[in-house]
């Protein structure tokens, strides 16, 4: 299956990027640590290296939040969907190796990577949040996808940064979410699930 | 030569060049070739060149050279730039009118900046480390420290650090990630975000 030695080149591109970092990593040790042919790889990434690694950054990235979606897509309401999506993104962030290793040493070269991904992130959780919003009541006027859009951003800005906000502690993430973010976009950002009340 | 990028522009450490005019003249040389070719080709020969002195002056000017000519000059700029944000978030005669004005001048002026702008389209590793992971929360944490009280004015101080850096992420946000229908150059489009989705967790409570 093509699409399977696609996936296999990415992943072990991105493990080379931890091991030797962006600069240092080669098409060679791709194909290597994929196991296959050199002639595969560029079968698959014909501009070589440059390319295969931007592709291997936006897989990664891709996959960073496919996983975040998964570990939180059974939330009962969007607030409580927010804090365990920031909750859970900043652990994955502190916990990725070849992110923190990477942004350690290159990230003159990562973060222009990460940068030109974003508009896609972006979009792909705006189009995520709009669905999970359409089951709230919303606050009188708001437009649900301006609200995705706006909450897209701000999402991402946490993932990125948590800036004066303690995403460790779960007080501070339901104060974050439930007193800041959502008070512009749910009718009543403050009601708990009573489940949750009881704990 | 790469510039050591462990040094934030955003806190920059003490330069002790005095700014005198000569120290000015080849600081608005260097933003000229900045600018022109960006940080990389720039080399002190140019910036001497541009600044209409020798080599051995700028060296004397900047003994560290060029990493030392450059921290200055970003330093120079973004106080520069800082200064003409905190004018505008003074001139608001309410918190929506403050914000306002100050996303408005801050999104027009680095719009105008041809040296930021030739960085971030050419040589976005420069400034990019930044703006992302541990170096934005400096960048945060300054902006509480230096916007927060311009703020104090209609809120709490804790209120007033935490709006500063809700800012300066939708300023961010719409920097790197622009919207074809939300420009926050225009007054109208930046009102009708900041209404929208920031002010209402502001909005005056009772007196406790």
């Amino acid at each position: 299956m093509p699409d399977d030695a696609r996936s296999r080149i990415l992943a072990a591109t991105v493990a080379c990027l931890g091991r030797y970092g962006i600069a240092k990593t080669t098409v060679d040790d791709a194909a290597r640590a994929a196991g296959v042919a050199r002639a595969t790889v560029y079968r698959q990434f014909p501009d070589g290296k440059d390319q295969l690694i931007s592709e291997a950054i936006t897989w990664a990235v891709a996959q960073f939040f496919t996983e975040l979606a998964h570990a939180v897509d059974d939330s009962p309401d969007f607030a409580t969907l927010l804090e365990r999506a920031l909750a859970h993104a900043h652990r994955a962030v502190d916990e990725h190796e070849v992110l923190q290793k990477v942004l350690e040493t290159e990230p003159e070269r990562l973060l222009p990577q990460l940068t030109q991904s974003a508009p896609m992130m972006q979009l792909a959780i705006r189009g995520y949040f709009a669905e999970k919003l359409r089951g709230e009541r919303l606050r009188p006027g708001v437009d649900p996808d301006r609200a995705a859009d706006w909450l897209a951003r701000m999402g991402l800005s946490f993932i990125l940064a948590e800036g004066g906000w303690d995403l460790t502690d779960p007080a501070a993430v339901r104060r974050l979410v439930r007193d800041e973010l959502l008070v512009a976009v749910l009718a009543d950002p403050t009601v708990v699930d009573v489940t949750e009340v009881t704990k | 030569m790469p510039l050591d990028t462990t040094v934030s522009p955003v806190v920059l450490p003490e330069v002790e060049a005095a700014p005198d005019e000569l120290t000015e003249r080849i600081l608005d040389g260097a933003l000229t070739l900045v600018a022109r070719w960006g940080v990389g080709k720039t080399a002190l020969a140019d910036v001497a060149k541009e600044a209409g002195c020798s080599r051995a002056t700028v060296y004397r000017a900047f003994p560290g050279g060029k990493q030392h000519l450059f921290l200055a000059l970003a330093r120079r700029e973004l106080a520069t730039y800082l200064d003409a944000v905190l004018e505008a978030i003074d001139a608001g005669e309410d918190l929506a009118d403050a914000l306002t004005r100050g996303m408005v001048v801050a999104t027009r002026l680095i719009r105008d900046h041809d040296a930021t702008q030739f960085v971030l389209e050419h040589e976005p590793g420069l400034l990019l480390p930044f703006l992302g992971f541990k170096q934005v929360d400096v960048l945060y944490a300054h902006t509480e420290m230096v916007i927060g009280p311009h703020l104090e004015r209609f809120l709490p101080a804790a209120r007033a650090a935490w709006l500063s850096e809700w800012c300066a992420r939708l300023f961010i946000t719409y920097l790197f990630n622009p919207d074809p229908e939300v420009d926050l150059g225009v007054v109208d489009h930046a009102r009708a975000l900041l209404a929208d989705f920031v002010l209402p967790s502001f909005a005056p409570t009772p007196a406790t």
